[in-house]
């Protein structure tokens, strides 16, 4: 690729980030601190997750509600305890506010939607009834949340470092593919830890499942999909060379081939 | 930085003081740790009757003798020598007191190399760590899926050094996903008496105090065997088991 194009590519990613940073303004008080999660499992949560989680969920959190049949990819199972979108590292549980934020955005392209209708307490009441269906809540506690340093600013030079690591460092391109696509030379093969078949994200469609910010592929690729074949590159590259790859992650996304971007 | 590392150092003492009080508990509960002065042992050898497993071995190369084990699949690696076949957890697992638990200093190694694990089966003592390399010049993941254990799965360039620690019994498998058909298994036993057979079947596990207990045998391709065994105090009890 050119560096003339991936410039106009920072141009618009730019101008991406800012919108998403407007959002993530308006959005600041789904996740507001003020909402008290409870510790202890209530008749309110239990009632909020039988109406709206279990047709999917399953009344035992085990991803096997009446719905769940059709669907792909399959609701959370939530017995393991393993979560996709954290700020912890790989293998870690969650902590209370990944999960409250995940029930508030939803899962972009899956039947997870964000959960705004419900109130936020609602939403933080069935948190402890998500995490009584697994034993692992019992005999571990999340590690600490991994450290995101002070973004950079991308430049061609930025991008041209990241493009080295997704091609050649840690080649991302075996699954995601050379553009991005999603169609590297082991994409057809992988399958999530509960056997369904998975396909690494294809970066071009722009609708990340765990939130387009900088920060959210940044955290992504650091931390992992816990129950996915998408590994944690936490042993991996300084807190600059993150920022590049995010950048170049961001950079493969293709506006003109998504009607709703 | 500086701050960075020293937190790193604080980190690290802390996980240690989680793992002795978790072996700790457990100890409680199954296993006693005592003096074994008298102790004796068991040697022995796993075979493999699946006939195939004895070919002619040519022997005109003198003391270069070639890979004198054959595969029969990747998973079952039997000895043309002997007949003994390579990769078998041997322990002793109904035993309530017994020696030390000891987590060694240096971790055992798994490393990957040409798309492969190596070794292929690890037993370990609960709470001792494994060194996971890549020794290959491309990307490899390491996978696994506990739910006791925390499970991770890291992405690992060429020469990535990933320690960690287990701290439950637990049979684990370890897959790349980068090549779907490699993997490993990581065998985590809450007592020291265990071995893992060589390339001719050979296992040996000593300081037993005497007693009858029962040896368990585990293959990943061949399932379970069982095979009751008295040990005698300063003795050497010889066993031979048949996966036939
Ligand atoms: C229409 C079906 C459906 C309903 C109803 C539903 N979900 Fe989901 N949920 C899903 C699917 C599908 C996924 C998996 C998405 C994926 O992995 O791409 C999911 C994933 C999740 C996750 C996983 C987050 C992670 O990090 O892995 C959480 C938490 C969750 N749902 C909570 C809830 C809660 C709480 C409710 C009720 C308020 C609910 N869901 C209702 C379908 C549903
Ligand atoms: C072993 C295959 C594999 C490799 C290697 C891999 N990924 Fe992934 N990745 C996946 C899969 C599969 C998913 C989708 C998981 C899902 O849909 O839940 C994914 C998802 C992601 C996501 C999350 C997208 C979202 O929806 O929020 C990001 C970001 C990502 N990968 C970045 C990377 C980067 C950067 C690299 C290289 C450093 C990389 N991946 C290497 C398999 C892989």
């Amino acid at each position: 690729m050119k560096p003339k194009v991936l410039l106009s590519r920072v141009g618009l990613w730019s101008a991406m980030s800012v919108t998403s940073a407007a959002l993530m303004i308006t959005l600041a008080p789904l996740t507001a601190r003020a909402v008290s999660i409870p510790t202890e499992v209530t008749e309110e949560g239990k009632k909020t997750y039988s109406n709206y989680c279990a047709p999917c969920h399953g009344d035992e959190g085990k991803g096997d509600g009446s719905l769940a049949r059709s669907l792909l990819p399959k609701p959370r199972d939530f017995t393991r305890g393993a979560y996709k979108f954290r700020t912890t590292p790989s293998g870690s549980l969650p902590t209370d506010q990944d999960i409250y934020k995940t029930i508030s955005y939803g899962v972009p392209n899956s039947t997870m939607i964000p959960w705004d209708i419900l109130t936020e307490q609602q939403r933080a009441s069935v948190i402890p009834v998500l995490k009584s269906f697994s034993e692992a809540f019992e005999v571990r506690k999340p590690d600490a949340a991994v450290g995101v340093g002070l973004e950079t600013r991308p430049s061609e030079k930025t991008l041209a470092e990241g493009k080295k690591i997704y091609e050649e460092k840690l080649e991302c391109w075996k699954c995601h593919g050379v553009e991005g696509r999603g169609d590297g030379p082991s994409a057809s093969e992988q399958e999530d830890d509960f056997g369904f078949p998975i396909k690494p994200f294809d970066f071009t469609t722009g609708k990340f499942k765990g939130g387009n910010s900088s920060t959210d592929v940044y955290l992504r690729f650091t931390t992992g999909l816990n129950g996915t074949p998408m590994p944690s590159f936490a042993k991996e590259l300084t807190d600059e060379q993150r920022w590049s790859l995010t950048h170049y992650v961001l950079s493969l996304i293709k506006p003109e081939e998504c009607p709703h971007k | 930085m500086k701050q960075f590392l020293f937190l790193g150092v604080l980190a690290v003492v802390f996980s240690c003081g989680n793992i002795l009080s978790a072996s700790d508990t457990s100890a409680k509960k199954v296993y006693t740790e005592i003096e074994v002065s008298e102790g004796g042992s068991i040697v022995g050898n796993v075979m493999f009757a699946g006939g195939a497993a004895i070919t002619e071995l040519n022997l005109h190369g003198g003391w270069d003798l070639g890979d004198s084990t054959k595969s029969l699949s990747e998973k079952v690696v039997v000895s043309k020598i002997n007949g003994g076949l390579k990769s078998v957890v041997v322990s002793l697992t109904d035993i309530s007191a017994g020696k030390k638990k000891v987590n060694p200093e240096i971790h055992p190694v798994i490393d990957q190399q040409k798309n492969s694990f190596i070794p292929r089966v690890t037993a370990i003592l609960v709470g001792t760590s494994v060194d996971i390399l890549n020794g290959d010049q491309e990307l490899h993941t390491v996978h696994t899926k506990t739910t006791r254990n925390q499970p991770f799965n890291y992405g690992a360039s060429y020469k990535m050094r990933i320690t960690k620690t287990f701290e439950y019994p637990e049979t684990i498998k370890l897959t790349c996903d980068v090549h779907k058909k490699s993997y490993a298994w990581i065998v985590v036993l809450d007592n020291p008496y265990f071995d893992v057979t060589d390339r001719n079947g050979y296992f040996e596990i000593c300081d037993i105090p005497p007693g009858a207990y029962k040896l368990q045998v585990w293959h990943e391709e061949l399932g379970n065997l069982e095979k009751e065994v008295t040990i005698h105090s300063k003795e050497i009890t010889k066993v031979e088991l048949v996966y036939s």
